[in-house]
């Protein structure tokens, strides 16, 4: 289903822009409808990026990167706004391997103004779960007020994605931070 | 006063019978006789218990062949499935949204173990006919910190028996020895730091009291290795690292100014072999780090994509035989070696077998590591036109080029910076075992039919960096990719046979003196006639087979077992390949097949 030209992205952006709006109607539409912003979005958000795995690709810190899976953009070094992270999210790209997240979308929600005939080959994946616009607007406040811009990865900002006992983010740690853990982590006698 | 003296009686008599049970119960896992104590004798001669698979390869050599016949040809076809058991470990972590099975349970004298892709171990007693769950040991794997940095899926292969101890590993680095009657951890040693991308997802090998641990992490810019750790002392015997240092022999096939090698991959993740008669153990190396981009490490990037043979005592190398110098694909040589003995003009010939990634099948002499013959196993082969009949080496090898482009025009390089390769980067054949029939000296390969297209990143030093992948571009899957079943008459090194399959075999084969047996990520369990392949007997299991099987005897009766659970590296990476496998749900399910 991988597809071997990309979504023009000039292209792609005009759309984006010019599709935006007409989305994020239908979106509302299909979903919860319009309704008061959590108190904490962030937070909310930053539950839709785990849960909905944006992390299986873009890595908890949103840097991505290849490997394995082809090359997840960097959401660190991204220019898009708030309404093109939501109409990515919700619709996929086109031609990549970024899925769209909207039940229904190339279906009964139009997205770059084409159905699943029209994207043929171009069709991106469908994410592991669907996502409500509400839920998507969250992870997009989420990726701009925590990782859009942001420089490389931080101790301090692993320890508040994760807040769990997991050494994951130990090797963030600077050299200040570090007490001899390093050789602890190896074991003893060897 | 009647009724309730009565409701008395009743709970008195249940009472009872729960006591009795639990002495029944007590008593069947009591007996810590010296038949029950794993020694190094019984390891070197387990044809003599045909009904116990004490080896995660069931021998030394990895024929993953059983003697047992109850279950044949003839009869095959009445097999049912005699009980099941759920296990855990589905759980997501890092990267994985959840686990898989790739084990090969483990049978000693009516018991099972197992493990999840956590590292669980699961100790089952399979007496009178089904399975009842003795103890579970979680290892409390830290899933973020391992999940984050395996490449290729939450994986664990299965464990080892040594002593009265269970020998296991996690994800996150560590050996752990488990009390096989008391469930209890009687100790543990970290052995692999994912600080630096190293997991440990394969089962350990266990040589003469040493537990020999292998490594993944060559797409996280790891330096591989293999490691012994003494079960008594619980200290490190060796170390072996399977890159060169600086100055020591092979260090010359890494000529970058970079200091490549410091993180050039060379991961030891599938379980060897061990030849007792040379005390040599041998071990398949992966593939360079980073994976794509090989003109950032110019040489031959010793002794990764190679067979390794160590001194089992002292952990020296003493030969090596490489399969893809500088490799620009991805196609490691991690795959276990084979030891077949096989008549030759002049007494029998030793063979280590290997079939490789790269989608050639290898014999070499393991007495001195020289190429005997080598051929491809897959239908379709692009990036060379054959291998050299005298030394093995790609005919477009060049020793005297430092950057390889074998069939230049689908090489993925600088100046080829997408192209389409076959076999893709999954194989040819992966981590899934091969079996051997030593009576009909064939060879069966689960076979991934494959081609994929490749992006490559240049890499520059800067790029490195820990826990972060340092891949030199990646894999995508515009092409369906199938599967099959070769075997391969190791007399003559020639195909014998092929039986082709929808998908992709991500499983493994086990062989009996008439069948085999093997499955299929759809959910399939079969059973193929052992010459001819012809299938005679399959399963539905309802979930992805992406573990194999092995048997075993209890109450002298023969029973067949596989782990069920679809995981590992195909449905994050690769499932475009096999759009239909999308559908297959994550679970994690023993099922156990008797007539
Ligand atoms: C299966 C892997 C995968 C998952 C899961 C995934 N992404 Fe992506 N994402 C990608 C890839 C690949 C790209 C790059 C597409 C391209 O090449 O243009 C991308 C691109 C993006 C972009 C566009 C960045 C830019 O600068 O153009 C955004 C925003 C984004 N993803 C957000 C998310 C969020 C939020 C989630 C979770 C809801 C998510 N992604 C889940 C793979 C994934």
């Amino acid at each position: 289903m991988m597809i071997f030209d990309r979504f023009p992205v000039a292209a792609g952006t005009l759309l984006a822009s010019v599709v935006a709006l007409n989305f994020s109607m239908l979106a509302a539409a299909y979903g919860q409808s319009a309704q008061a912003p959590t108190s904490d979005p962030t937070n909310a958000g930053k539950a839709v990026f785990g849960k909905a795995n944006c992390m299986g690709c873009h890595k908890w810190h949103g840097n991505g990167g290849g490997g394995y899976g082809g090359d997840a953009l960097s959401l660190r070094k991204t220019d898009l706004t708030r309404d093109q992270i939501i109409e990515v999210v919700g619709c996929g790209r086109p031609g990549t391997g970024m899925p769209f997240f909207t039940r229904g979308a190339y279906d009964e929600v139009k997205c770059h103004d084409m159905n699943r005939q029209d994207a043929g080959a171009q069709m991106p994946p469908e994410g592991g779960m669907f996502l409500r616009s509400k839920d998507i607007e969250a992870v997009a406040d989420y990726v701009i007020a925590h990782i859009k811009g942001a420089g490389e990865p931080t101790y301090a900002e692993c320890i508040a994605f994760f807040s769990s006992s997991s050494r994951v983010c130990d090797v963030y740690k600077t050299q200040a931070q570090k007490p001899d853990d390093a050789t602890a982590s190896r074991g003893k006698g060897q | 006063m009647e009724r309730s003296s009565g409701h008395t009686r009743m709970l008195m008599r249940s009472c009872l019978l729960a006591a009795a049970a639990a002495v029944a119960s007590v008593m069947s896992t009591l007996p810590v006789s010296a038949a029950d104590e794993v020694s190094q004798e019984r390891l070197l001669n387990v044809d003599k218990e045909p009904g116990n698979w004490l080896h995660h390869h069931q021998n030394y050599s990895a024929h993953r062949f059983s003697t047992l016949k109850e279950v044949n040809r003839d009869n095959v076809k009445n097999l049912k499935v005699a009980w099941t058991m759920h296990l855990g470990g589905i759980e997501g972590g890092g990267i994985w949204s959840h686990g898989g099975l790739e084990g090969t349970p483990i049978a000693e004298n009516g018991f099972l173990y197992v493990t999840d892709g956590w590292g669980s171990v699961y100790k089952i007693d399979a007496h009178g006919g089904r399975g009842a769950l003795v103890w579970k040991m979680d290892p409390k794997t830290d899933r973020d910190w391992a999940g984050a940095v395996a490449c290729c899926g939450v994986d664990n292969r299965g464990v080892a028996l040594w002593g009265n101890l269970v020998i296991s590993h996690t994800l996150d680095g560590r050996l752990i020895a488990t009390n096989k009657e008391t469930g209890q951890v009687a100790w543990q040693r970290t052995v692999a730091d994912p600080d630096k991308g190293e997991v440990i997802t394969g089962a350990p090998l266990i040589v003469k009291n040493m537990a020999i641990t292998g490594v993944a992490g060559a797409e996280y810019g790891i330096r591989g290795w293999i490691a012994a750790t003494d079960l008594s002392t619980q200290k490190e015997v060796w170390r072996t690292h399977t890159i060169p240092g600086k100055g020591e022999p092979g260090s010359e096939t890494w000529k970058d100014s970079n200091n490549a090698a410091a993180a050039g991959g060379g991961s030891t993740w599938v379980t060897g072999t061990y030849d007792p008669a040379t005390d040599t153990i041998v071990w398949g190396i992966g593939n360079p780090g980073p994976d794509w981009d090989n003109a950032y490490r110019p040489g031959d990037n010793l002794y990764t994509d190679s067979s390794l043979a160590l001194d089992a005592t002292t952990g020296k190398i003493k030969w090596h035989y490489q399969h893809t110098p500088n490799d620009p694909y991805d196609y490691d040589s991690v795959a276990e070696n084979v030891l077949v003995d096989v008549p030759g003009p002049s007494g029998p010939r030793k063979l280590a077998l290997e079939a490789d990634r790269n989608g050639f099948a290898y014999a070499i002499d393991r007495t001195n590591g020289k190429f005997v013959w080598g051929l491809p196993f897959v239908k379709k082969v692009t990036w060379t036109k054959g291998l050299d009949p005298e030394s093995g080496k790609p005919i477009e090898y060049d020793p005297n080029k430092s950057v390889q482009a074998y069939i230049a025009s689908v090489t993925p390089s600088r100046t080829n910076m997408e192209t389409h390769i076959c076999p893709g980067n999954m194989g040819g054949k992966n981590w899934p075992p091969t079996a051997y029939n030593p009576d009909l000296k064939l060879w069966y390969i689960p076979v991934i039919e494959s081609c994929n297209r490749i992006k490559v990143e240049v890499m520059t030093p800067d790029k490195l960096k820990p826990r972060e992948f340092w891949t030199g571009g990646g894999p995508s899957q515009p092409f369906k990719i199938t599967g099959s079943v070769t075997a391969i008459d190791v007399t003559t090194g020639k195909i014998a046979g092929k039986m082709e399959t929808p998908f992709p075999n991500l499983g493994g084969i086990l062989a009996t003196p008439d069948l085999i047996f093997t499955g299929q990520p759809s959910g399939e369990v079969m059973a193929l006639d052992a010459k001819s392949l012809q299938k005679l007997w399959e399963f539905n299991t309802g979930g992805g087979v992406n573990a194999p099987p092995m048997t075993f005897t209890v109450d002298g009766k023969q029973y067949v077992a596989i782990l069920v659970g679809l995981g590992g590296a195909w449905d994050k990476w690769f499932i475009d390949a096999t759009p239909e496998l999308k559908k297959i749900q994550p679970g994690s399910m023993l099922y156990v097949f008797a007539l």
